[in-house]
């Protein structure tokens, strides 16, 4: 799922702290965010508004921060709704409402493993791409 | 960017097939979901039919009965239900009305019975009430209405009368939402046709007790409950004419009119 390759430039000890707290805040937003899948990606995202002027290592990591979170949005937000109508409605428990379920645990859990491991590679300097996302950010973000 | 867009496909089709894989699996009677509603719905079901016994007065006339039972009994065998799990109940009342409450108890008042012209119209409503019972409607209709934690409640001990007597009253003279009337009139239809049975006297019966006078109107439980009557039934022929069936008669006339005539007798003690 993820990918260590050599970056453009070596990034300085600044640089990837900063590099690396994009996932931390993405982590910790998931965290916080499983029952309102929203706030994790308004959180992401005013971490990379912030971060969108800094060096080109930085910027690229805090996209591919971003954009990691879009999935998981859509998967938890459907999950989210139907619960909530499973409560409020005449929806019932279904075999296919727990496979979902499940299935949303498996990729929040990968998800969130990815993020783990992407923290401490990035802290060490190291640049890792994750698949899809990797490729996506590479398209989206420049080096100036 | 051509790999991007397999990429995305591959993810997309990962998150789906994972889903279908495991939707395969039968969670609900692993996680038990199921058992514990349906012991809720069992008890619930007791407690509802204990109360109307206790209030109301049981047609237990056997010619009534062996009717019924046989309209019941065909419509069942025709649709693969269970005929154990449709418990039917007549019971002595001056309201056109039939309802279903928990666990697969089916009420059907006599005026009903009287105010039926032919055992086809009395099928239709059968039906009808049979469909929501299939349907699980009750039971939803119950949790939409007084909430799941009441019912649970109201199951281990916790026996408000005032509440189980608000509750019946919900179930017998109420409407189910616009929704599931629906659902409930088209599968009706369907039982209809595979017991060979002519769904257009169903259709005839709504227009019918529609068009009653005003005076009377007060006694009509069943279609005051079940509100545009007119609009059910143009959509019950709409749908009853798309299919081509050879229907037959499910009673003789001979037994129809010896159960009219006991419950006029009944009705008269």
């Amino acid at each position: 799922m993820t990918n260590t390759t050599s970056f453009s430039y070596e990034p300085s000890e600044h640089e990837a702290e900063k590099a690396s707290n994009s996932y931390l805040m993405s982590l910790i937003a998931l965290i916080v965010g499983l029952p309102l899948p929203i706030i994790n990606l308004i959180a992401t995202f005013i971490f990379f508004v912030g971060n969108r002027k800094g060096t080109y290592f930085v910027r690229w990591h805090c996209t591919q921060a971003l954009l990691s979170q879009f999935s998981i949005l859509f998967i938890n937000s459907f999950g989210f709704w139907w619960t909530v109508s499973i409560i409020f409605t005449e929806e019932t428990i279904s075999s296919k409402y727990i496979a979902y379920l499940i299935t949303a645990l498996i990729f929040n859990l990968t998800e969130f493993i990815a993020t783990i491991y992407t923290a401490i590679q990035t802290r060490k300097g190291i640049h890792v791409e994750w698949w899809f996302y990797g490729n996506l950010t590479n398209l989206i973000c420049k080096s100036k | 960017m051509k790999k991007l867009i397999i990429q995305s496909f591959i993810g997309v089709l990962l998150f789906f097939s994972t889903w279908f894989a495991l939707a395969q699996i039968d969670w609900v009677s692993i996680f038990n979901t199921e058992k514990v509603t349906d012991k809720t719905e069992e008890k619930l079901g007791t407690l509802f039919w204990d109360i109307i016994k206790k209030t109301e007065k049981e047609n237990k006339t056997p010619s009534v009965i062996a009717t019924v039972d046989t309209i019941v009994n065909e419509i069942c065998v025709a649709n693969k239900i269970d005929r154990k799990s449709i418990k039917v109940h007549i019971i002595e009342k001056d309201e056109i009305n039939a309802f279903a409450l928990p666990n697969g108890h089916l009420i059907i008042y006599t005026a009903l019975l009287a105010n039926s012209d032919s055992p086809e119209e009395l099928s239709g409503v059968i039906c009808h009430e049979i469909a929501h019972i299939e349907l699980n409607h009750v039971l939803k209709k119950l949790i939409k209405e007084v909430g799941i934690s009441v019912l649970i409640s109201t199951t281990t001990g916790n026996r408000n009368t005032e509440v189980i007597q608000e509750t019946l009253k919900t179930l017998s003279s109420t409407a189910f939402d616009r929704g599931l009337e629906k659902e409930a009139d088209i599968k009706a239809v369907d039982y209809l046709i595979k017991t060979k049975i002519n769904p257009e006297a169903f259709a005839n019966f709504l227009y019918k007790l529609s068009d009653t006078e005003k005076e009377t109107i007060k006694y009509l439980t069943w279609i005051n409950t079940h509100p545009e009557s007119k609009e059910r039934a143009k959509y019950i022929a709409e749908y009853y004419k798309k299919k081509n069936t050879t229907y037959a008669k499910i009673l003789n006339t001979k037994t129809w009119n010896k159960m009219q005539e006991d419950l006029k007798i009944a009705t008269q003690n």
